[in-house]
């Protein structure tokens, strides 16, 4: 991405730590084959957009990379760590809460539906992480979570509950949350897809801006428009597989994989 | 007029029967919710034997008539050396009886807490005795203060049931009342209005417990 016609990181893409790296990594629900064999590499700033139609897997994949999906086969790792599952002789053990929370702990989430809790404030939505997980005392905490809201231009709503808030407020809120934590990566679960058309661009201005920090980010999403303008890389999904994966010119200006030229001009189609 | 002249001729009596009825009942509610948050989270559990455990329990007390398990708590107990007076033996089948159907109750909230905003707390790391405790529980809490309050409103009623133990509560003090006055119409019917006034109040106590609790309220 560019800023003022400058690349954001000076450094090549290809030379900066892997944050995330996924291989061979299969899921199934019951039967049913959900994800077939995604290798993935997330690299530290990089903002990779995860584009493709519905049922494609694609918020699946981002799920597992949460591990609130366990995966089925392949790995996941975290910044060198195995996620979700530890490796004992031959067989593959589901990690106990508190490993699987050390694996997680620089991993943020965004999710559709903001998922924040209606009983607490904003400030105390924010804060609640800063005082049970980093373990700050209240004063900390609710500075730092008081910064998190300013930071998403919301530092007047702390009082507010999330039924006083509209959706673009809410979701903002929701980054706030992860962001309090300091993370090394956000994942984004479609976060814009459960508001209406003109709360959208207040929670893109504020995705936006992060990735101009430097933020690490995986965002599953339909706004096109954001990923052609934000994305280091877009990968493609259809079936529980990678079709195609590039740089946004590559997949925008320049696709070779048919579906992904059926999804493109389908999503052109629709949006005249 | 023979009515009030009752009433007020054996004012105390009926007070101390009411009194007893109420704290019975609110011992029993209050005492069983703690039980029945556990069986509520033990239904659920991932871990099959206790499932099940819990799913058989809450059938049995849920499943057999609450005189048959005052009884049976009254005569079982002590036949295995525990020697409990009547009221204890009342409370104790009381609680036990409530805590199965607030088990049910609390469980019907459980799965109305939306599972995204547990999942939120997950990634957060926040533990899961944490994520119950400060999001789970205050939120179910709201969801269930109408059935808690119809089930603290079932028990007092029900609890008429422990004078067959010889607990001296409102309906056995009004059956004494009766034998001395030979009115059982009037004394009935004055029970009867007791009982009525007590669960009007519950059912206003839980009116603004439910007031207090929505502040903030809904997604």
């Amino acid at each position: 991405m560019a800023l003022n016609g400058q690349p954001r990181v000076e450094l090549a893409a290809s030379d900066r730590e892997v944050v995330i790296e996924v291989e061979e990594l299969t899921k199934t629900f019951g039967p049913v084959p959900v994800l077939n064999g995604i290798d993935l590499k997330i690299r530290r700033s990089e903002v990779v957009c995860i584009i493709g139609p519905s049922g494609s897997g694609k918020s699946t994949l981002l799920r597992c990379l949460a591990f609130l999906d366990p995966y089925t086969g392949g790995r996941v790792s975290i910044e060198g760590q195995l996620l979700g599952y530890k490796q004992q002789g031959e067989r593959r053990l589901m990690q106990g809460h508190r490993e699987l929370a050390k694996v997680r702990r620089n991993v943020g989430m965004v999710f559709q539906h903001f998922n924040l809790w209606p009983h607490m404030t904003a400030l105390e939505n924010v804060a609640l992480a800063l005082r049970v997980t980093r373990k700050l005392k209240a004063d900390q905490a609710e500075r730092e979570a008081r910064e998190a809201l300013s930071k998403v231009g919301l530092g007047d709503k702390a009082g507010n509950y999330p039924s006083q808030l509209s959706g673009g407020q809410q979701q903002r809120v929701a980054i706030a949350r992860a962001l309090a934590m300091k993370p090394h990566v956000i994942l984004f679960d479609e976060p814009t897809s459960a508001l209406d058309p003109e709360l959208v661009g207040e929670v893109l201005g504020v995705m936006r801006q992060l990735a101009v920090e430097g933020m690490t980010m995986a965002i599953v999403t339909h706004e096109m428009g954001f990923a052609a303008q934000m994305a280091d890389t877009v990968v493609f999904m259809d079936r529980g597989v990678i079709l195609e994966q590039g740089s946004p010119d590559e997949i925008f200006k320049n696709p070779r994989n048919d579906r992904l030229k059926q999804f493109l001009d389908t999503w052109r189609t629709r949006s005249f | 007029m023979e009515f009030l002249h009752i009433a007020w001729a054996y004012k105390e009596m009926l007070l101390v029967g009411a009194a007893t009825t109420a704290v019975i009942s609110g011992a029993s509610i209050l005492l069983g919710m703690p039980l029945g948050l556990a069986f509520a989270f033990g239904l659920v559990s991932h871990n099959r034997p206790i499932r099940l455990f819990c799913a058989v329990y809450r059938s049995f007390w849920r499943g057999t008539p609450l005189l048959v398990q005052i009884l049976l708590v009254f005569y079982l107990l002590p036949s295995i050396g525990l020697d409990l007076s009547p009221v204890t033996a009342a409370v104790l089948a009381l609680i036990l009886n409530t805590s199965a159907f607030q088990a049910e109750i609390f469980r019907g909230g459980l799965s109305a807490v939306p599972k995204g905003q547990v999942e939120a707390a997950q990634m957060l790391g926040i533990a899961p005795i944490t994520i119950r405790r400060r999001i789970v529980i205050p939120q179910l809490l709201r969801l269930v203060t109408p059935a808690i309050t119809n089930e603290f409103i079932s028990i007092l009623k029900n609890s008429s049931i422990i004078s067959v133990i010889s607990v001296t509560e409102l309906l056995r003090t009004g059956q004494q009342i009766v034998s001395a006055t030979y009115r059982p119409l009037e004394v009935y019917g004055l029970i009867a209005i007791i009982y009525i006034v007590m669960n009007l109040v519950i059912a206003q106590l839980g009116r603004r417990a439910e007031a207090r609790l929505a502040r903030g309220a809904r997604a």
